[in-house]
C-alpha cells in the first residue's frame, strides 16, 4: 500500500534521507527507529508531503506517487487517508479552539459528516482515547501533555485514515499513561497500515510487528520486531538495544562510540562501527536479505561471527574435561561461560588458546578453519588468566611486562612499543609514572596485577578476549571496576569477550549470551535475560538459586 | 629497580666472605708477574731451599720458586675452573632446556645419555681418558666440560619442565611466543639462581678435578698447578719442606674451593627477589 523507492531528502547541502527504500502493507505496523537526527521525522513529513527541502525518488501510496500529485490531490489525501500525529504536541493544537471542535474539524472540512455527527464522533474518539467528557470543552493549554496527546490521537483517527503515521506517539508521556495509550493504540489498529516513528524501543515493542532501523538517512536493518530485538544483525541495531534502559535485558547499559556524522561516504555507520573494513568507507552497502525475512545493509553480512568452536573436545586420559562443546562468539559480544569449578571452563579456554591441543573438533576464526596457533591467531585472540600473579613473570617490571606481547609479535621499534605499552597502561587506568612503570609485580595489589594482565592482553588490540575469572582474586569493589573497564573497552573497540565465571550474577551483568557448562558439556545456551529468567535446565536453576542476592525472596520462583 | 647481584651478595655474610676469598685468589693470579720475581718454570741449582727474603717460600726439588708457583698455580686452577664451568653450563642449558621443551623421543635420548654418564663415576673416566690422551690445558678444559654437564642438564631439565607449565610462560605462549623466545627470555633468566649455583658448582668441581689429576700425575707435567706442587711435595714429606711447600698449596686449593662454596650458598636466595627480605619499591 505504501512503497517508498530511493527517497532522498535534503535541506540545502544537508542530506537527511539518502536513498531510502521501504514497503508497508495493509494492516501492518512498522516501526522506524533511530537516534535523533537519523531522519525519522523527515521521512514521516515526506510521506505527508509537508517537507520543505528538496525531495527526490518516489513515494507510492496505493499506486499513486505522492510526490508528483497536484496540491489539490494531496490535500484530499492528507488527514483524510493519510494522517500523522506529530511529535511536538504544543505547536499542533490551535490554542483558541476547544479540543472537541478541533477533533471534529477535519471531518467537517472534508465533508464526511455533518457538524453534529462530527462532534458526536469526535466525542466517541476522545472517550476511546481516555479523555474524560468533562475536558471536551477545555482549551489545549488547559490540558496536560498526556491529555493533549490523547486529543492528537483522536484527531488522527477522526477520518479513519488508511495510513497512520505516529511520530513519537508515546515518548513524552509518563510510563503509566504510555502503557494505557500503548494498549489503546494496539487495540484500535485494525486494518490500516501504521508507521510508528520513534527512538524509543519500548514503543516499538508495544506497537509494531515489523521494525526498520534508520541510520544516517538509510535503513540498515528490517525484520520482525521480536526477532530483531532478540537477535539484532546490524551492529547499530545491537548498539541501540544495548543503550536502552529496560527491564528485559540484564547486561549493563553501553553507549555507542562516537557521534552520528553527516555526510559520510560509504556505509553511514562505518565511523562508529567496530567491525568496519576498508570497503565500508567507500561503498554503500545494499539492503539485502541475510536470513529469512531479515534485511541488513552491511558489507560484512551483519554482525560477524568471530570465533566458533565445533564439537571441541579435550580429554586427559579417560577424563573428558571438555566434551564436544560447540559455541560461537560474535564481534562485540560477550558470551559468558558459567559453571562450577571442574566443569571444564578453563580447559575449554586453554584449548581455544592452543595451550592444550584439542582431542577432537574444530575451531573457526571468522569462518576460516584454524589449522595452527600462530602469531597471527594470538594477535587477534588474547586471554586473561585466572590468577594474574602467576601469569606475570616476577622478574619483569610493569613496563617490560606490557611490552612483552609487542616484542613477541615483533611490532614496531623499541620506542614505538614503549609508547604503545604506556598508552595501554593508561587505558586500563593504571598510573603512567616512571616509578610505576618500573615496579615489579610482587609490589602490586591484586587489582593492579589484574590490570597489568589486562593491559598485556589488550596491547595487541585483539578482537577477542578470553577472560578466565578475571575478578576471582579481587574484592567486590575492585572486581566491579575491572568489569566496567572490560565493558568500556567493548564499547570503544568492539572487543568480543568470552567471559568465564562460576558466578551467574556477574555473568548476567556483562554478557549478551550465557552458556552453562556442566561436566565438560554446554547444557544450555541462550540470551542472558532468557537464561536468567526462564532457565530450561535444572542445573541452571540450581545455579541461579544459589547465586548471590542481597535479599532472598522466599517465593518459589526458581522451581 | 634492577637487582644488583653485587649489592645483594654483599648483604649476605657468607656470600661476602666467599667473594672476598675469590677476589683475593683472582687478584693474586692476575698480579702474579708483579708479585714474584721468578718465572715459575725457571730452574736453578738452589733446590729445596728454606723460605728467605730471596725465595719467600723457598724452592722445590728442581730449584723453582714455590711462591711463584703458588701464584701461577692459581691461574691454572681458575682458568680450568671457570673454563669448564662455562662450557659445562652451556651444554647443561642446551641439553636440559631443549629436552624439556621439545620432549618426546629427543628428550628420551638425551636423558638416557645423561643417565649413562651419571652411573659411571666421572673421576674414573677422566683419569682413563686423560691418561690416554695426555691433554694440554685447552683439551683438559673441553674434556672436563664434556664429562661434567650431565648432572646440571638433569637439574635444569626438571626445572624447565615445571617452568614450562607455569602461568607466565603460558601467557607468553598466548602472545605467540615460540620455543626459542620462551627458552631465552623466560626459562634461562628464571633459572638464573640455579644456573649460577650450577656454574659455581661446576667451577668448584673442575678446580678440584684439575688439582686431582695433576696430583695423580695425569696430564701436562709442564703445567704449573697446585696439584703438581702437592704431588712433588709429598715425595719430600720426610723433610720439613711440607710446611712451606705442601701446606700453602693445600691451603690455597682449599680456600678457593671454600670461597666458591660460600658464594654458591649465598647465591640462591639472593637472585630470587621473593626470597629476599624487606620490601623495596
Amino acid at each position: 500500500m505504501l512503497e517508498i523507492k530511493d527517497l532522498r531528502v535534503s535541506y540545502g547541502d544537508d542530506t537527511v534521507l539518502d536513498g531510502l527504500d521501504l514497503d508497508l502493507a495493509d494492516g501492518e505496523t512498522l516501526a522506524i527507529i533511530g537516534e535523533s537526527g537519523a531522519g525519522k521525522t523527515t521521512l514521516g513529513m515526506s510521506i505527508m508531503r509537508l517537507v520543505e527541502g528538496k525531495v527526490q525518488g518516489s513515494i507510492l501510496f496505493n499506486g499513486q506517487d505522492i510526490l508528483s500529485l497536484a496540491d489539490k490531490e494531496i490535500q484530499d489525501l492528507r488527514w483524510n487517508r493519510i494522517a500523522m500525529v506529530f511529535q511536538n504536541v504544543n505547536n499542533v493544537l490551535n490554542p483558541v479552539h476547544k479540543v472537541l471542535d478541533q477533533v471534529a474539524e477535519p471531518m467537517i472540512e472534508h465533508k464526511l459528516r455533518s457538524k453534529d455527527e462530527a462532534r458526536t464522533k469526535a466525542g466517541e474518539l476522545l472517550t476511546q482515547f481516555g479523555l474524560s467528557p468533562k475536558r471536551f470543552s477545555a482549551y489545549p493549554h488547559q490540558l496536560s501533555g498526556g491529555e493533549q496527546q490523547r486529543v492528537l490521537l483522536a484527531m488522527a483517527f477522526a477520518n479513519n485514515p488508511d495510513l497512520l503515521i505516529l511520530d513519537e506517539p508515546l515518548s513524552s508521556l509518563d510510563v503509566t499513561t504510555r502503557e494505557e495509550l500503548g494498549n489503546l493504540l494496539g487495540k484500535i489498529d485494525g486494518h490500516r497500515a501504521t508507521l510508528v516513528i520513534t527512538h524509543d524501543l519500548d514503543t516499538v515493542s508495544r506497537l509494531s510487528q515489523k521494525l526498520a532501523v534508520l541510520y544516517g538517512g538509510r535503513i540498515v536493518e528490517i525484520g520482525l520486531t521480536d526477532e530483531v530485538m532478540r537477535y539484532p544483525k546490524h551492529p547499530y541495531t545491537r548498539a541501540l538495544i544495548r543503550a536502552y534502559p529496560n527491564m528485559t535485558t540484564v547486561k549493563d547499559l553501553q553507549g555507542i562510540k562516537g557521534r552520528m556524522a553527516r555526510p559520510v561516504s560509504g556505509c553511514p555507520f562505518h565511523p562508529r562501527c567496530t567491525q568496519a573494513i576498508e570497503k565500508c568507507s567507500t561503498e554503500v552497502p545494499p539492503l539485502i536479505i541475510q536470513t529469512q525475512g531479515r534485511l541488513v545493509a552491511c558489507h560484512r553480512g551483519g554482525i560477524v561471527t568471530l570465533l566458533s568452536a565445533v564439537n571441541l573436545s579435550r580429554s586427559f586420559g579417560s577424563l573428558k574435561a571438555v566434551d564436544s562443546v560447540s559455541l560461537h562468539i560474535e564481534t562485540g559480544e560477550t558470551l559468558a561461560l558459567v559453571g562450577q569449578s571442574g566443569s571444564g571452563k578453563t580447559t575449554l579456554a586453554k584449548t581455544i588458546m592452543g595451550l592444550y591441543r584439542p582431542s577432537n573438533g574444530t575451531i573457526y576464526l571468522e569462518g576460516k578453519k584454524l589449522g595452527r596457533w600462530g602469531k597471527d591467531f594470538y594477535k587477534r585472540v588474547q586471554m586473561i588468566f585466572q590468577n594474574p600473579g602467576e601469569s606475570l613473570s616476577h622478574r619483569l617490571s610493569v613496563l617490560e611486562l606490557v611490552m612483552e606481547p609487542l616484542e613477541v609479535q615483533r611490532m614496531g621499534t623499541r620506542e614505538e612499543r614503549r609508547k604503545r605499552a604506556v598508552q595501554t597502561i593508561g587505558e586500563v587506568e593504571l598510573p603512567q609514572t616512571e616509578a610505576f612503570l618500573n615496579t615489579y609485580p610482587h609490589h602490586l595489589s591484586g587489582g593492579e596485577l589484574q590490570r597489568v594482565a589486562i593491559a598485556r592482553a589488550l596491547v595487541l588490540e585483539p578482537d577477542l578476549l578470553i577472560a578466565d575469572e578475571p575478578t576471582a582474586f579481587l574484592d567486590a569493589s575492585v572486581g566491579a571496576k575491572i568489569l566496567k573497564l572490560l565493558l568500556n573497552l567493548q564499547e570503544h573497540r568492539g572487543l568480543s569477550m568470552l567471559y568465564i565465571t562460576h558466578d551467574i550474577a556477574a555473568a548476567r551483568k556483562v554478557s549478551d549470551r550465557i552458556a552453562v557448562m556442566l561436566e565438560g558439556r554446554v547444557i544450555e545456551e541462550g540470551l542472558s535475560n532468557e537464561i536468567v529468567t526462564a532457565p530450561k535446565q535444572a542445573y541452571t536453576r540450581k545455579l541461579l538459586g544459589s547465586a548471590s542476592a542481597l535479599k532472598r525472596f522466599k517465593t518459589a520462583s526458581n522451581t | 629497580m634492577h637487582i644488583s647481584l653485587k649489592k645483594e651478595l654483599k648483604q649476605s655474610h657468607i656470600g661476602k666472605a666467599g667473594i672476598i676469598i675469590l677476589v683475593l685468589v683472582i687478584t693474586l693470579a692476575i698480579l702474579a708477574p708483579f708479585l714474584s720475581r721468578y718465572n715459575p718454570g725457571q730452574q736453578s741449582t738452589a733446590s729445596l731451599l728454606s723460605p728467605s727474603g730471596v725465595h719467600w717460600l723457598g724452592t722445590n726439588q728442581i730449584g723453582q720458586d714455590i711462591w711463584s708457583q703458588l701464584l701461577y698455580g692459581a691461574r691454572t686452577s681458575l682458568l680450568v675452573g671457570f673454563g669448564v664451568g662455562i662450557f659445562s653450563l652451556i651444554l647443561s642449558v642446551l641439553f636440559g632446556i631443549s629436552a624439556a621443551l621439545v620432549g618426546g623421543l629427543y628428550d628420551k635420548i638425551v636423558m638416557r645419555i645423561v643417565d649413562a654418564f651419571i652411573v659411571i663415576p666421572m673421576v674414573v673416566v677422566v683419569i682413563l681418558v686423560a691418561a690416554y690422551i695426555k691433554p694440554d690445558l685447552p683439551v683438559l678444559i673441553l674434556l672436563l666440560a664434556v664429562l661434567s654437564w650431565q648432572g646440571g642438564a638433569r637439574v635444569i631439565r626438571a626445572q624447565a619442565l615445571s617452568l614450562k607449565e607455569s602461568g607466565h610462560i603460558n601467557a607468553s605462549r598466548t602472545f605467540g611466543a615460540g620455543q626459542l623466545y620462551i627458552a631465552w627470555r623466560h626459562i634461562v633468566p628464571d633459572m638464573g639462581p640455579i644456573l649460577l649455583v650450577e656454574f659455581i658448582y661446576g667451577v668448584r668441581r673442575a678446580v678440584f678435578m684439575e688439582a686431582g689429576l695433576a696430583f695423580l700425575g695425569i696430564g701436562d707435567p709442564m703445567l704449573v698447578s697446585w696439584g703438581t706442587m702437592m704431588r712433588d711435595a709429598m715425595k719430600f714429606s720426610y723433610l720439613d719442606v711440607w710446611r712451606w711447600w705442601l701446606v700453602p698449596a693445600g691451603v690455597a686449593l682449599s680456600l678457593t674451593i671454600i670461597g666458591l662454596t660460600f658464594i654458591s650458598h649465598a647465591t640462591e636466595s639472593v637472585l630470587d627477589p621473593r626470597l629476599r627480605g624487606g620490601a623495596v619499591a
